[in-house]
């Protein structure tokens, strides 16, 4: 008895031991005011591996995430600042605004005289144009990118940039969107930083992504503090230069911006109810219900349903390898049959504009984008969903009927069954999905799901050709200077077509050759009328061919925010202008400098 | 055997655990006759709606009504449009907007409904207040405004050839419905799932296919372990080294493990619910083998088995004649705790998203794991995820009591 | 002593044996997925990428990183020798990091949980059990039941429920995570405090379902001791009733030590899931995070050293029966 109550007492003693390693021995502060930090959720998911800005790798998101709608920029800062309300640039880095030349294959960019990195020395000409060599050299996401439309990006004199065009076999610039979306995307590096880095990697440029960059210069108002497996934490630099009257003329009134790391999604939004999140990124089922039913002091960009700005369409795409689906009636007929306000209603629970509101095209939502084709010209194709009727008087005339009487039609003698896949344990595209395949049985054409994990449905979906998928989900662009040019080549261009690992666009290999010279001419055409004139007959080819057809409108960010905390955060009616983009994606980062506490 | 029946029948464990497990199997086959149709059928746009009876709107204003004059429908009417807790926030907004209320009864509805209708309006900012709360009063006045004021509503609708809007009926305060006269009413008990699927209708469907996987894995370890169990004991010798070779090995790693990277590496295509329950059947046979090893290896040498082989009677002959009834009742409860314990290794896997490929049938684990996945625990969305634990829990309850009164039975020593 | 030792060398070779077969095991299975973990990685960065040639060259950048190209029984050895050297190899999802990195910061919350939880739950299971056994009547016709009914409830179940009714509804306890949401991890009161108010529930969720199992095992070894011969005789030479108690738990005690060991993969799998739940920071929830991303080295990685720990678990149990059970140590000296 006396010896196995000294066992136990051992094995409690070793137990006690075990739970004190799990306290790390290190860190020098301690708890964060809570009216001092903002906390964000949705944005880093597992730990952040590194801070190396070359790497695309670094898990990072809170610090380096460059992106066309927006480049998140407390640490790392761009040239300009996207606001995807207006699709205004906002001088960041740089001083005024952007000059082209006559020919459009020149931008000149002052840089901010004001413009300082963290060791005191002054932002030059010579660190855009070096950080631009090195991402081409190392060939990171950025450099593999835009190689193909900059030819070189040139410091004039400490304060000049020019940045020169990719020359097409007409001496105009291959695409001047993508130059202007350049300006606003790409981080700007310190070139002593990035030289050192090269030195110690041996110019191996593997060895240079693969750099943890712990020591890497930076020019935002914010810097790493803290980082584990359960949060990462970030202060504020008190000696910014944005606090230059030529800037922001003023510090960002947080001093820490904290993002926990939270398992899933349910658990970010459950920190989000109780208060220990003030911004979060995170598609939130039903979100209306915390304020209406919870009585949360929680509310979103918009006061109404959709609740936020719908940037995007996650598209159902047809596989167009397969003869049957070489079919317009056919894949016009299933368009027409799909419920899209049960799938607006279930994936999204109604935060997203529905069809009638908000008609097809080839456009998003937006103002700015719903402007730039005619309504008028595209109004008798558009289609609101759920007509089974139209759909199966469009498929009786096409000649595609029931030939054999087993409830389902046939092509060429053939019963026509197809699939309609998504990623396994993607919920809201699934939801969407099982809709699509009921729609097929509304109007006799068999339609099963198949959901592959991801790993499987990416390598099928990015081959040069695939037979498994027949209707398949991929998402489109969101808000960029680029669009809606952007997603009219994503969804229609036969650049695409054949290519293997396409991750660009048109993932069904639809091809139209008139649709193929609208997509080259658009991006030099300056004339408001022809560009009209341009997007309006893509838009009609679109939804007369049904390469795809959307789903729903989403988001780019999620921007719920709670003000147990915080409060002033940008909303739509407050005629700021600050972007929905959780306070620190391009110009939304002017939130932060907005920001007041509820109890002072 | 009829006696041991009749024991096992008078041990009160296994009688109430038997009766649970009888009564939910029942409920798994009569409740499909009172509630026909596909679980997985879709019948609801948007998730989690709310359990309860859905009385269609649409139906009812055409529908035969009675005239009834409640003396206090209005205040209730008027309670469900404005709580107690709306009118103190109304009063609040009042004095933070320098209105005088001192001489305002919150009780006194009208004279608060006057002085809001007065003073609010929406362009108001009022310092310090966060916009959640600004939103809050706004959509509190916008019901105010959209309450009706006069007695009857007027349903119309448009003429769609000539666009005309026709009155179509009156709905006045005193008109009542017989829910029965109604077409269409929709009794969710359990209300609907994220997908909008009936949850109880499903939840019994998920039952039996749930059991049934339980049952599968269950005869698949029994059946295995039993066999390699007689064998390795009765036969000794280099067949017994071998399977307890592998025996040992799959005893010491955790079966959990084993079902994780055996299911992760299957397919989720190919992942049907049979498959599932094979693969737990599989990982699972470990311990009964190791039992009936051991039980065997102590008959080996009685008497009647010595008897028995002396007499000449073939392997399967003594087996079957000679061992298996000496070690059936052990037999019998090992299964019962596989069933159980297979039931709960799929609702795990599932959870962890390695469970049988969705949107075929629904299982116990994966109406769990939708649950999860739209966070329903968060939401207060209880009827999505409560009933299946509790079900869970009432069927591994109910075998585990079984199990216990059998063993109490077969072990004299345990009886009360 | 030396019959001991054999008793230890025995258990030794198996425990080896077990070792080599789970390596195997959990290097092949999660490298027979379908699909192609590596241009996982690549989409992340290929996206909006629209030069082939570009995808190309990162593909094969990272093939090479990851000798995903070379021939299965290659990429055993170099795992197997790398695994000697305490490398894990390098996770996909998270890559650059290394899978043992990963593991590593993990392991300690999963062990501070698990151990003492289990533990707990062996104990007061036992107690129960050997009160029951011994009062009965009442004692044993309300609180067994009872006691079984909660540990029939899954993990999962379990962990559900209790975060709804204490953290949700009753606010009394967080939510998730290891430490406070406003902490940075140091030696303070203040942050020991947070760790021991984020431990609550994930511990006991832990511990009320494992203390059924147990206490239905005691109760069944100590009703069966208590009517055992020698209880009888003792009884009849008038040795004092406490005495004779202490025996015969004592007895009884002996294969719940082996029922510990039986149950203790089961328990760990049920306590994992448990995890996700809290989104405690233990190995649980990394291994989640490795099945939803796709990533083997991790979730061969996590496996890997949940089997090891059970192993060295089991081990100790078995040493430790080895020393307490008297038939063990008869053996000793034969």
């Amino acid at each position: 008895m006396q010896k196995t109550r000294k066992l136990l007492s051992m094995l409690l003693a070793i137990a006690l031991l075990c739970s004190l390693f799990i306290v790390p021995a290190s860190a020098e502060t301690v708890e964060l005011p809570r009216n001092e930090t903002l906390y964000f959720a949705g944005i880093q998911w597992g730990s952040v591996n590194g801070w190396n800005p070359l790497s695309d790798d670094m898990n990072n998101g809170m610090a380096i995430t460059q992106n066309a709608g927006g480049s998140r920029s407390i640490m790392f800062e761009t040239l300009y600042m996207y606001n995807m309300l207006d699709g205004s640039l906002t001088p960041l880095l740089a001083d005024g605004d952007y000059v082209w030349n006559d020919a459009r294959t020149e931008i000149t960019v002052k840089i901010k005289p004001a413009a300082k990195w963290s060791d005191g020395t002054a932002i030059t000409a010579e660190d855009v144009a070096y950080t631009f060599a090195t991402s081409v050299k190392i060939g990171n996401a950025r450099g593999n990118s835009y190689k193909p439309f900059i030819e070189t990006v040139e410091a004039v004199d400490d304060s000049t940039v020019l940045i020169k065009a990719k020359l097409n076999d007409e001496g105009a610039a291959v695409n001047p969107l993508q130059m202007i979306t350049y300006l606003e995307e790409a981080y700007v590096f310190q070139k002593a930083w990035v030289e050192a880095v090269e030195a110690r990697s041996g110019d191996d440029p593997a060895a240079v992504k693969r750099d943890l960059g712990e020591d890497v210069v930076w020019s935002g108002p914010y810097t790493k503090y803290y980082a584990d497996d359960q949060k990462v934490v970030f202060v504020r630099d008190d000696a910014y230069w944005g606090q230059d009257a030529s800037m922001w003329g003023t510090l960002p009134v947080p001093k820490y911006i904290v993002h926990t790391i939270y398992a899933d999604n349910p658990a970010g939004e459950t920190a989000l109810k109780a208060g220990e999140v003030d911004v979060c990124q995170q598609f939130i089922a039903n979100i209306q219900d915390l304020w209406l039913k919870d009585g949360l002091p929680i509310s979103t960009y918009m006061d109404e349903a959709p609740w936020g700005i719908c940037v995007n369409m996650p598209t159902a795409y047809y596989n167009l390898d397969k003869p049957v689906l070489q079919n317009a009636a056919l894949r016009k007929a299933i368009a027409l049959a799909v419920d899209y306000d049960a799938i607006i209603q279930n994936a999204m629970t109604g935060q997203s504009p529905s069809f009638a509101d908000v008609p097809r095209s080839l456009m998003n939502p937006t103002a700015g984008e719903q402007a730039t084709f005619d309504h008028e010209a595209v109004k008798d194709l558009q289609w609101a969903g759920d007509d089974a009727a139209s759909a199966i008087a469009m498929l009786d005339a096409a000649g595609i009927v029931d030939t054999d009487g087993d409830g389902w039609r046939d092509i060429d003698g053939e019963k026509i069954s197809l699939n309609a896949c998504c990623p396994n344990g993607w919920t809201d595209w699934m939801a969407a999905m099982e809709i699509v395949a009921a729609a097929g049985e509304k109007i006799g054409i068999e339609i099963t799901t198949e959901f592959p994990e991801w790993s499987v449905y990416q390598t099928v979906v990015t081959a040069a050709t695939q037979d498994q998928y027949d209707i398949f989900m991929m998402w489109t662009d969101s808000a960029a200077p680029t669009q809606p040019w952007g997603r009219v080549r994503q969804l229609m261009s036969s650049e695409f077509v054949g290519v293997e690992g396409n991750w660009s666009g048109n993932w069904g290999h639809f091809s139209n050759a008139r649709a193929d010279e609208i997509i080259a001419a658009i991006p030099s055409e300056t004339d408001e009328a022809a560009l009209k004139a341009l997007y309006t007959e893509a838009v009609q080819i679109y939804l007369t061919e049904v390469p795809s057809f959307s789903l729903m409108y989403r988001p780019n960010m999620f921007h719920a925010v709670n003000e147990s905390v915080w409060t002033n955060f940008p909303d739509a009616s407050d005629g700021r202008n600050i972007p929905p983009a959780i306070c620190v994606d391009g110009y939304g980062i002017a939130a932060l400098y907005e920001l007041e506490l509820v109890n002072p | 055997m009829k006696n041991t029946i009749r024991q096992v029948f008078h041990s009160p464990k296994f009688v109430v655990g038997f009766c649970i497990f009888m009564a939910i199997l029942l409920t798994m086959l009569v409740y499909p006759f009172i509630n026909p149709g596909d679980p997985l059928k879709m019948i609801g746009l948007g998730t989690f709606a709310e359990p309860g009876t859905y009385v269609s709107m649409y139906d009812s204003v055409g529908a035969p009504f009675s005239t009834f004059k409640i003396p206090d429908a209005d205040v209730k009417r008027l309670d469900k449009l404005l709580t107690q807790e709306d009118r103190a926030k109304m009063r609040e907004w009042l004095e933070l907007a320098q209105v005088d209320v001192s001489e305002l009864d919150v009780g006194d509805m009208d004279s608060l409904l006057a002085m809001w209708k007065q003073h609010y309006d929406p362009e108001i900012r009022i310092p310090g207040m966060i916009k959640a709360v600004r939103n809050y009063y706004i959509r509190l006045n916008n019901s105010i405004l959209s309450a009706s004021v006069s007695d009857t509503l007027k349903v119309t609708d448009t003429d769609e050839a000539t666009g005309e809007t026709i009155e179509k009926t009156k709905i006045s305060k005193t008109d009542y419905v017989n829910v029965d006269d109604v077409a269409n009413v929709i009794s969710l008990p359990l209300g609907t799932d994220n997908f909008g699927r009936d949850t109880l209708k499903q939840l019994v469907a998920a039952c039996g296919v749930s059991i049934s996987i339980g049952l599968i894995a269950g005869a698949v370890a029994t059946a295995l372990g039993l066999l390699l169990g007689l064998l390795a004991g009765y036969l000794g010798g280099w067949v017994d080294d071998f399977i307890m070779f592998f025996t040992n090995i799959f005893t010491v790693i955790p079966s959990f493990v084993l079902l994780i990277l055996i299911n992760y590496s299957i397919n989720q295509d190919q992942r049907g619910a049979g498959t599932v329950a094979l693969v737990i059947g599989l990982t699972s046979w470990v311990w009964t083998t190791r039992s009936v090893r051991s039980q065997v290896i102590s008959l080996r040498n009685r008497d009647h088995v010595n008897l028995s082989r002396l007499s000449g009677h073939s392997l399967p002959r003594i087996i079957l004649t000679d061992i298996l009834p000496y070690i059936a009742s052990y037999v019998m409860m090992a299964f019962i705790l596989q069933v159980s314990s297979g039931i709960l290794a799929e609702a795990q896997l599932s959870l962890l998203g390695l469970g049988p490929k969705t949107t075929e049938v629904p299982t116990l684990g994966l109406m769990m794991n939708w649950a999860m996945l739209y966070s329903a625990h968060l939401n207060g969305s209880w009827w999505a995820y409560f009933p299946v634990i509790l079900v869970i829990a009432l069927i591994s309850f109910s075998l585990n009591l079984m199990n216990t009164g059998l063993d109490q039975v077969f072990n004299p020593t345990l009886r009360e | 002593m030396k019959g001991y030792r054999k008793y230890f060398g025995k258990k030794l070779f198996w425990f080896g044996i077990t070792f080599i077969a789970a390596l195997l095991l959990n290097f092949t299975l999660p490298r027979l997925m379908p699909g192609d973990p590596v241009s996982m990685i690549v989409s992340k960065q290929a996206q909006g990428l629209t030069e082939a040639s570009a995808v190309k060259a990162i593909y094969d950048n990272y093939a090479k990183e990851f000798g995903t190209s070379k021939p299965m029984i290659e990429q055993f050895f170099t795992y197997v020798g790398n695994l000697f050297k305490g490398d894990m190899g390098t996770s996909f999802s998270q890559y650059p990091r290394k899978v043992a990195d990963i593991i590593g910061s993990a392991v300690g919350w999963t062990l501070g949980l698990q151990l003492p939880a289990i533990i707990m739950g062996w104990l007061l299971g036992n107690i129960l059990g050997a009160l029951a056994a011994y009062v009965r009547k009442g004692f044993d016709k309300v609180l067994m039941p009872m006691t079984l009914f909660f540990s029939s409830v899954p993990a999962f179940g379990m962990a559900v429920t209790l975060l709804v009714i204490f953290s949700i509804t009753l606010k009394v306890t967080p939510v998730a995570g290891g430490y406070g949401y406003d902490m940075i991890p140091n030696f303070s009161w203040n942050f020991i405090n947070s760790v021991l108010q984020h431990y609550q529930l994930p511990f006991w969720s832990i511990v009320i379902i494992s203390i059924g199992g147990q206490a239905i095992g005691m109760r069944s070894m100590s009703i069966y001791e208590l009517n055992a011969d020698y209880v009888k005789y003792a009884r009849f030479l008038g040795i004092k009733d406490r005495k004779i108690v202490g025996y015969v738990f004592r007895n009884a005690m002996l294969p719940q030590v082996t029922g510990l060991a039986l149950s203790l993969g089961t328990m760990v799998g049920g306590a994992l899931v448990a995890e996700i739940i809290f989104s405690y920071p233990g190995l649980g929830t990394t291994m989640y995070q490795g099945i939803k991303m796709m990533d083997y080295p991790l979730i061969s990685g996590t496996t890997l050293i949940i089997t090891v720990m059970v192993l060295v678990a089991t081990f100790v149990l078995d040493i430790v029966y080895g020393f307490i059970d008297p038939r063990v140590k008869a053996a000793q000296f034969e």
